[in-house]
């Protein structure tokens, strides 16, 4: 695909590439990213994003592989299959640890977790009110306590944006947004903080004061009262029109489709793939 | 040099009700099973798990009614999804789990190694991992001025658990260039006791060809085992990936108590010798498939 029309919006994209174009659009030439488990949309982020506006991001696959080769994204994105072909490997405990504590680098984050509330903090622990007796025990913080607390931007991606999972306080926080919004974060000394939401329906970040969730743009297709209806609280809107979500290009597509993930990996926990 | 060579009943045996455990594993990697077997089928009860991320050993465990708490930072079969029996287990009560982030834990199991009452960390701060637990966690102003920190109190782990790519029989342990994870770096100089299978047991010669790979000296373990294979169903790479069939053949069982018990009695506790397992989860034909891993057109 070249030319003009490798710029024209296709009408036959995806939900799950649309939340893919839109994460890679957050990377920047020169970052560094890592991702943890079962973190497709993400890895298919940072590998559009290499192949297209960002050449030079860095990248540490499974947190364990730095600047891999993998062929395509395979079933899990902790395995060796992502990590194949890497220029070093990390040691989790000093060199991966070192480096992301450090500051200096890796200062982005995408996040993926079962819930998410107004203020940007997550819940990947429990369901329920009694942490020794939840409804639900979720799988666990893993390393995104960590990530949500020392420094860094992050960017969370939820594949099923619904008032389950858009809440106006989380059941537990397993990593730190901004708390109960305003200068809370800030005043525990915690720097970084959620910067942007894609999910199914439409991207949000959060309002610069009040550290409240907004919209920012829907995706097309997708009208601003069925964010409203998927989202468990109040959410804030922008000054003026809502604007569209920019959909992905041809070109965009092609390497999504055909090189990154043949296999359609990225579409695993959606539950619809067309844009509603 | 002592010899630390012993079976895996004997090696098992030095793991006592109650004791706290730390585990190799993470997620669908790296776990030495045949030692997860044999504490099932010793009846081993009252252990306290200590692992990263826990995979499908996890799931066992709380199945079999082995462990009765968890450290760890998360259980996960990543793509064959949450662990049912630990889930029903600690939903029930069963089992209490100490949740705690990754630096968290690395952070008491390193105060754990060097003798030190706690060690700092900043990751977690603003949490409810931190409100939740008063006993190993509590934030601390910096004695130096600077932002508050949180101090994550020691843990020593009455036994460590390791699975390693080759040792000889002094219990020298290498390790291929894979991917390390805290499981090697300080788990085992956190615990008290040290035990480990090996996909082989070879002469003191062959590790003295690449003393680069050697990762723990024989004096802090007291058994090591052969075990070829030792990781199934999980990967150990680069000598074998994952066991997807296997894994998704427990997740088709592992919601019912009945049928998971079924599963275990099969190819636990029916099952002594690493041999006669490897036969009943496909022997050959399953070998040749997990070995493979790398050609796969992903």
């Amino acid at each position: 695909m070249s030319g003009r029309r490798a710029h024209v919006p296709p009408e036959d994209y995806s939900v799950d590439e649309l939340m893919v174009t839109a994460l890679a659009a957050q990377f920047r030439d020169g970052d560094q990213a890592c991702n943890g488990m079962a973190s497709f949309i993400p890895v298919a982020a940072f590998m559009l994003a290499r192949m297209t506006h960002a050449p030079d991001l860095v990248w540490i696959a499974s947190s364990v592989g730095l600047e891999p080769r993998p062929k395509r994204i395979p079933a899990s994105t902790l395995e060796a299959a992502l990590w194949r072909d890497s220029i070093m490997y990390l040691d989790q405990y000093t060199d991966f640890w070192n480096l992301v504590l450090q500051g200096r680098w890796i200062t982005k984050f995408c996040v993926g977790a079962a819930q998410i509330d107004c203020h940007g903090n997550v819940n990947n622990s429990i369901i329920g009110d009694d942490y020794h007796r939840p409804q639900v025990r979720l799988p666990g913080t893993a390393g995104l306590a960590d990530m949500c607390s020392i420094g860094k931007d992050l960017y969370f991606w939820h594949p099923d944006h619904s008032p389950r999972s858009f809440v106006e306080k989380v059941d537990f926080i397993s990593g730190a947004g901004y708390l109960s919004g305003g200068d809370a974060r800030e005043r525990l000394g915690l720097g970084g903080g959620p910067q942007a939401v894609i999910t199914n329906l439409a991207v949000l970040d959060f309002h610069p004061q009040r550290k409240r969730m907004r919209l920012q743009s829907v995706h097309p297709g997708v009208t601003v009262e069925q964010v409203r209806a998927a989202t468990g609280f109040e959410l804030l809107m922008p000054e003026g029109a809502v604007p569209q979500t920019t959909p992905p290009t041809r070109e965009q597509l092609r390497l999504i489709r055909e090189v990154i993930d043949p296999d359609g990996m990225r579409k695993s926990g959606f539950r619809t793939r067309r844009v509603v | 040099m002592q010899e630390k060579t012993a079976s895996v009943e004997e090696a098992v045996a030095l793991i006592h009700d109650g004791d706290v455990v730390a585990l190799q594993n993470m997620a669908t990697q790296a776990a030495p099973m045949a030692l997860v077997r044999e504490m099932i089928r010793q009846k081993k009860r009252g252990i306290g798990l200590v692992v990263l991320v826990g995979g499908i050993a996890v799931d066992w465990l709380a199945a079999a009614g082995v462990i009765d708490r968890l450290i760890g930072a998360a259980v996960s079969m990543e793509q064959f999804g949450l662990c049912q029996q630990y889930r029903a287990a600690v939903e029930a009560g069963r089992v209490r789990v100490e949740e705690l982030s990754e630096t968290l834990l690395n952070a008491r199991l390193g105060a754990g190694a060097r003798q030190l009452p706690f060690l700092p960390s900043r990751g977690a701060i603003g949490t409810d991992l931190v409100a939740q637990n008063p006993e190993n966690l509590r934030m601390i102003e910096d004695p130096f001025g600077g932002r508050p920190v949180i101090a994550c109190r020691a843990l020593v782990p009455d036994v460590a658990l390791v699975h390693a790519h080759r040792a000889d029989r002094f219990g020298n342990i290498q390790y291929e260039p894979s991917a390390m994870w805290p499981d090697l770096a300080i788990m085992p100089y956190a615990a008290r006791r040290l035990l480990v299978t090996a996909e082989e047991i070879v002469d003191s010669e062959v590790l003295r060809r690449h003393p680069e790979r050697t990762i723990l000296p024989g004096f802090m373990v007291d058994a090591v085992v052969a075990v070829p294979c030792g990781a199934h169903p999980t990967s150990f790479f680069p000598a074998y990936g994952y066991d997807e069939r296997f894994h998704q053949a427990w997740t088709k069982v592992s919601r019912d108590d009945g049928q998971a018990a079924a599963f275990l009695a099969r190819f636990v506790h029916a099952r002594a010798s690493q041999a006669e397992y490897l036969e009943e989860v496909g022997g050959d034909g399953m070998l040749k498939r997990i070995q493979a891993w790398d050609a796969t057109p992903g």
